[in-house]
């Protein structure tokens, strides 16, 4: 009897957590499975690279990236075929760009 | 550039960009009714287009926020979220839905517009002519017109001075935008892509990022 009424007031506060829950803006109701970096942000790590890399930035290609946290995404780069990763947060400051060995 | 080699090039592309239907949708979309994300596969997607008679909010046409340092006028593809942005003055970008390669036919790359085209001819490959009647008949080329599976506008991407035989173009299947569908061509809705078409100019710059792509163009 104990358990039942532990597993009811668990369910019963996982539901009101679920309606406290806002839903996404109109604009953000669509994603794919591939939790991508937005693609401004990819960008601007290609910017940022193009700089550590020295070359011409239309030779820098985001090629992935993938969430790290609430803030922050991961984005790895090619420029002109070296690789490059990137941390930047979800404000756009570039947090590193580091190459890949 | 031979008229022989021309053909070749339309067909080859006409062939990569209309391919087979064989989408593995990993698209979801957020019902405000239940509260969840629900799968959006080219079933549920013809369901919600014929139900009302638009894309889902996500998908349409509006200006965003988009930071970078790419000139107003330049076109960003996000292939893996199904988006096109034209960037504009002052941190913002006009934002469309698209259809883009399904798997195996996503590349990424930095082209160019080269030549763009209003109601564009189509012209079925070798192959498609030979297996369908309805494609066989247009063998030297359909006119453009509201039925041709290009669409009302294409905007042709070049490499340098050659032609990568893919193109952003409309599409007769306007529930396809947001899955993976094409054969490596960007697809839009008819509207977006003549909205598109009257704000580009030859020569604009386009990015076209897609994690997993298996081939890369003009890097």
């Amino acid at each position: 009897m104990r358990s039942k009424r532990w597993l009811l007031a668990a369910g019963t506060g996982l539901a009101f957590l679920g309606g406290c829950q806002s839903p996404p803006k109109p604009e953000e109701m669509a994603r794919t499975s591939l939790q991508t970096a937005p693609a401004d942000l990819q960008l601007i790590c290609a910017n940022a690279a193009a700089g550590t890399a020295q070359v011409d930035s239309s030779k820098v290609l985001p090629t992935s990236s993938r969430q790290l946290d609430a803030a922050s995404y991961s984005v790895d780069l090619d420029a002109g075929g070296r690789k490059f990763n990137c941390i930047v947060d979800s404000n756009g400051s570039v947090k590193s760009v580091q190459p890949i060995a | 550039m031979t008229r022989a080699r021309r053909l070749g090039l339309v067909m080859l592309a006409a062939g990569l960009c209309l391919g087979p239907l064989a989408a593995l949708a990993q698209t979801q979309i957020y019902d405000a009714r239940t509260k969840k994300w629900v799968n959006y596969d080219k079933k549920k997607a013809r369901q919600y287009y014929a139900r009302n008679n638009q894309l889902p909010e996500a998908f349409r046409r509006q200006v965003v926020t988009f930071r970078t340092a790419e000139k107003p006028g330049t076109i960003i593809i996000d292939g893996n979220q199904h988006f096109l942005y034209l960037v504009q003055p002052g941190g913002q970008a006009i934002r469309y839905g698209i259809g883009v390669g399904r798997e195996g036919f996503g590349w990424a790359g930095i082209v160019r517009v080269g030549r763009t085209a209003e109601w564009p001819t189509w012209t079925p490959p070798p192959e498609m002519v030979a297996r369908d009647p309805n494609a066989a008949k247009w063998a030297a080329g359909m006119p453009g017109g509201p039925d041709n599976p290009l669409g009302a506008r294409a905007l042709y991407l070049y490499e340098g001075d050659a032609d990568t035989i893919y193109r952003i173009h409309g599409t007769v299947e306007p529930w396809t935008i947001g899955l993976d569908v094409s054969s490596g061509c960007i697809r839009m809705n008819n509207d977006d892509v003549t909205d598109l078409h009257s704000r580009v100019e030859v020569g604009a710059k386009v990015i076209v990022l897609m994690q997993g792509a298996a081939l890369y163009k003009g890097v």
